[in-house]
């Protein structure tokens, strides 16, 4: 021990002279942290925390945030520990690499030095030996209110409206300044809006009850849905005869219209969405079975093709993907992309899912199809049998589990825009939904091939009779329509699951929506399936119950089609016909 | 020619194995053990997890001697997602088989439907999956989380952390209808007004509420309005979502969650039907930091929970049994109460000295206590269990993070009505 002793004197000299240091003038933020990390008492602790605020030492976010989310420990000093008596407490962080034995280095909290024990080696501690620094709610508060404030000055616009929004749900008055401060410099105008709500939503707490109707009244005239609540609470706990009742009264009728337009707008647009996937699942529908009179039960499953393609091409381009289909081992290796690159993979999706699909179906139509092109029964009963084959052939592929499909972080945000939510995806789907439309029309109406497309289906022996082969058009004209439905499973994906079930569950809503259009009219399908979708969505929002407005949703399709029985554009075409 | 050969040879070799199993059903030194699952249909995916760990549990006891010297003789009969078959297989293996105990069912209805069965015919069930409660048969040993092994300490947490408002989703059947009134009656006991209770109500004439919240079909995919709903319901802070949406559904509501900006910063979900198992075909991105609640999670530190994960793997790994998923798989609360459960059965015979059902019921009705991966577990009186509750928190990797355990929580089947309101401060 005694060639030892130089280090150890040092070590406590260093130590002496650096506790020195932080008795004298304000006690550097490492040390106040470090001190309430080891004291008993809670209420002490969160006084310790809050008496941090203001101070802007970036250091302070990193070691609150660490002992958040339980990285800062408490380690009791053995015996020889320098500048400690056993068994008392410290606190530190653990850093390096693990070992062989899985133990870090550690570094004290309050000076940022190396532990080093008595022989002034390096201590190495053992994560799960160690008791993590915990928190209580009241801690958490006090930590919330330092860490607030250097959040109000984030980069991004998004988590400055977070906790701005979140300030003014606290009502913590201790936040006015740091909120006024911010608005003065603030560039961008949706925080500046939603500062200017915290501040009056703080002010509703104010004792002052001139400005605390000003504050309601100026909630009342925002439309702030986030302000109902303490408004109430201001109703219900108002003393009589200073008016804050009144106007809070007023404010809370003034959100209520608000809500009410928003609503409106709001179930428009989810009926807008709502009417696009059902569109989009519909549109292969309505030209192998509206154009060529074709009833393809398994239509459905070509949409989980269109799913499945999306899954394989995702995982290509993250980790890869090993299949065992039927005691085989296809092994698909990753290209591990990752941000901007992964999120990409479903723009290559599209295009291949409705390759993949369009092949199946012509698959299924030189197959199967063609050989009963005058019998619809028993095309519906092959095409059936062929849908459970094509289930069952999933299962064995992909497992009877649903697999998991990322969405690209720009299909994962949304805008809010008057307080409505438009989800990205949503809005990706209408905007989806409306070039399929017109590239579906412009194929049939401006190109060759939709040219012969429209004389086939009108009348086939007199298309054929000028010319047409009518064997290969037919063909085309049911790839396009399988193709397109491989798209709309690349596109719920994005929506929901992606499982060898997935056909089963649109396959009807599909058949539903061509057959209301008024089968073989394609601007029936769009006025059809956007009109179900908002009429569905009007009666959620109306009954405050899903099912009931499904079912009065098919109820009045079976009254709309004993009155019309041949949907909304009746077309008049010979091969209907016969 | 093919066709006779391939015809003989099937025949031939059904009746080799019939005789096989006939001959050692006349072994002495075994003891029969039934486990009743959905190895087929809807719930075979979470069914089969938990054949394969009685299946391991079987072997790991007969290793280490068998229960009063005899070895266990697994009897596996499937159920096929069919609530009438469950009965009927059920009859099979008490009137057939004569098995000594039946380990088996998921959904409360299969569990209603073979009830009748086992008090009839004095069986006796081990039943292993969170339920609603309001139940206490002589002949059924629930391993199950009661409510108030579930739902309530979930609020409690919600509660200690600041909430106030509380929106209540489910799937529309018996546990989550059942679990919602409870927890409507919990809340109101606990002076949340009934204006902070989202999701809706339905009353009867009388103006008594029978159905709290808002419930959703299986199978069913547009949350977008639930999703608007909810966050107008959240705007004003201090809320959380109590969701008991089964399965697949809650893919399409945590897709529509996340892309409304909701998080589990602002407005927390704690589901109550999502496990390590579930999670196999969830988006975990989706859900991390959303909250769940069971009497067990795999990431328990433990040795007993060690142990366990580390010889089910093991076990996986070297189990010839057919159909055995053996890649990427984990363990769940479910399946370790079914793993107590046999060895509660197991501790209760051996303090019987017998496999007489009246003899193992009584010895397991005056307390037997068993400490497996989930911590310490003791049957009760009332058929229930005193055991463990954690609160967990999603990762990334489909694990969870413990945020809270409450220990030795006894179960308790009959809730209704015992929370008494009072008036709201």
């Amino acid at each position: 021990m005694p060639r030892h002793r130089p280090i150890f004197w040092q070590l406590l000299a260093c130590i002496l002279f650096l506790s020195g240091m932080t008795l004298q003038g304000a006690e550097p933020p490492r040390a106040v942290i470090a001190k309430a990390l080891i004291t008993e008492d809670a209420e002490e602790q969160s006084k310790l925390v809050a008496s941090l605020a203001g101070n802007t030492d970036p250091l302070i976010r990193d070691l609150l945030t660490a002992w958040k989310e339980g990285t800062l420990f408490i380690f009791e000093a053995p015996a020889g520990l320098a500048g400690f008596t056993e068994g008392e407490k410290l606190a530190v962080t653990l850093t390096g690499e693990k070992d062989g034995e899985e133990k870090q280095g550690a570094l004290r909290v309050d000076t940022a030095e190396v532990l080093k024990d008595g022989e002034g080696k390096a201590i190495r501690l053992l994560e799960s030996d160690l008791s993590a620094a915990e928190t209580d709610s009241n801690l958490r508060v006090a930590m919330k209110g330092v860490l607030d404030v250097f959040a109000l000055s984030a980069a991004d616009s998004v988590s400055r409206l977070k906790v701005v929004t979140q300030i003014g749900l606290d009502q913590d008055p201790g936040l006015l300044a740091a909120l006024r401060a911010r608005e003065k410099i603030e560039p961008d105008a949706g925080v500046r809006r939603a500062i200017r709500q915290s501040l009056a939503q703080i002010e509703l707490k104010n004792e002052d009850a001139a400005i605390r109707i000003g504050a309601v009244k100026e909630l009342g005239a925002m439309g702030s849905i986030s302000s109902q609540d303490a408004l109430k609470e201001l109703v219900r706990n108002a003393t009589a005869g200073d008016g804050t009742e009144v106007a809070a009264t007023a404010a809370l009728k003034a959100i209520a219209t608000h809500v009410k337009w928003v609503n409106f707008y709001g179930t428009f647009f989810r009926g807008l969405s709502g009417g696009s996937v059902l569109l989009v699942v519909a549109i292969g529908l309505a030209i192998t079975f509206g154009l060529m009179g074709v009833i393809n039960m398994a239509h459905g499953e070509l949409i989980v093709v269109g799913a499945y393609t999306t899954y394989v091409v995702q995982c290509v381009f993250g980790p890869g993907l090993a299949l065992s289909p039927f005691g085989m081992k296809i092994a698909l290796p990753g290209l591990n992309a990752t941000g901007a690159a992964l999120d990409s993979y479903f723009l290559v999706a599209l295009p291949l899912s409705f390759l993949m699909a369009a092949a199946v179906g012509l698959a299924l139509e030189r197959g199967i199809i063609r050989f009963l092109y005058r019998r619809p029964l028993e095309s519906l009963l092959a095409t059936w049998g062929v849908s459970l084959v094509l289930q069952q052939l999933f299962r064995s592929v992909f497992g009877s589990n649903n697999v998991q499909v990322y969405s690209p972080s720009w299909l994962s945000g949304n805008w809010t825009v008057f307080d409505v939510i438009l989800g990205w995806n949503r809005v990706f789907v209408i905007g989806f939904a409306i070039l399929i439309i017109m590239g579906t029309w412009a194929i049939l109406n401006k190109t060759p091939l939709g040219l012969l497309i429209r004389a086939v289906m009108q009348n086939r022996a007199m298309a054929s009779c000028v010319g047409v082969r009518t064997e290969r058009v037919n063909m085309l004209t049911f790839g396009f329509g399988s193709g397109l439905a491989g798209l709309a499973g690349a596109f719920l994906s994005q929506l929901g699951n992606v499982g060898p079930l997935l056909g089963q569950d649109y396959i009807v809503s599909a058949f539903m929506t061509v057959v209301v259009g008024g089968v073989g009219s394609l601007a029936g399908t769009v006025i059809s399936a956007l009109g179900i979708g908002v009429v569905d969505q009007s009666l959620q929002q109306i009954l405050l119950n899903p099912v009931l407005g499904k079912i009065l949703v098919l109820a009045g399709i079976i009254l709309f089609l004993q009155w019309r029985p041949a949907g909304i554009f009746v077309t008049k075409s010979r091969s209907l016909e016969g | 020619m093919k066709l006779r050969k391939f015809l003989a040879t099937t025949i031939l070799t059904g009746a080799a194995l019939l005789t096989t199993s006939i001959s050692s059903r006349a072994a002495d030194d075994t003891v029969k053990v039934g486990v009743l699952h959905s190895l087929s249909g809807t719930m075979a995916i979470s069914e089969t997890s938990l054949r394969d760990v009685l299946l391991f549990t079987f072997d790991e006891i007969n290793k280490a001697g068998g229960v009063l010297g005899k070895k266990i003789e697994p009897v596996v009969v499937d159920g096929a997602s069919n609530w009438p078959l469950f009965a009927e297989k059920a009859k099979q293996l008490l009137d057939q088989d004569k098995v000594a105990v039946t380990f088996g069912c998921w959904t409360s209805v299969s569990r209603k439907s073979v009830l009748p069965v086992f008090e009839e015919k004095k069986g006796l069930l081990f039943y292993p999956v969170q339920y609603e409660g309001e139940e206490m048969s002589k002949n059924i040993i629930y391993t199950a989380e009661a409510v108030n092994q579930q739902a309530t300490p979930a609020v409690d947490y919600e509660l200690a952390q600041g909430k106030k408002k509380f929106y209540l989703l489910g799937s529309d059947y018996v546990y989550p209808q059942t679990t919602n009134l409870v927890l409507l009656e919990y809340l109101l006991s606990k002076g949340v007004p009934l204006e902070n209770i989202g999701g809706g109500f339905k009353k009867d004439e009388s103006g008594q509420i029978i159905s709290a919240g808002k419930y959703t079909p299986f199978g069913h995919t547009d949350y977008q309005q639930i999703v608007a709903e909810i966050k107008q319901f959240a705007a004003g802070g201090k809320a959380c979502v109590i969701n008991t949406l089964n399965g697949d559904t809650n893919v399409p509501f945590f897709k529509e969650y996340a892309a409304a900006g909701l998080t589990a910063e602002t407005c927390p979900v704690v589901s109550f039907s999502i496990s390590e198992d579930e999670f196999r075909g969830l988006p975990a991105k989706q859900l991390v930091g959303q909250l769940g609640c069971w009497t067990y999670f795999q990431s328990i530190n433990s040795p007993a929970n060690k142990k366990f994960t580390t010889n089910f793997q093991s076990w996986l790994k070297n189990t010839d049994v057919t159909g055995i998923v053996k890649e990427g798989r984990v363990t769940c609360s479910p399946m370790v109460l079914s793993y107590d459960g046999v060895y509660l059965w197991k501790k209760a015979v051996e303090k019987a000295k017998s496999f007489d059902v009246d003899k193992v019921t009584a010895a397991l009705e005056a307390g037997i206590s068993f400490d497996g991966p989930g911590g310490l577990v003791t049957t009760q009186k009332n058929h229930h269990l005193t055991k463990n509750v954690y609160i967990g928190e999603t990762k990334a990797n489909g694990q969870f993070k413990i945020l809270k355990t409450f220990n030795g929580v006894v179960g308790e089947p009959f809730l209704k009505g015992t929370f008494k309101a009072k008036t709201a401060k």
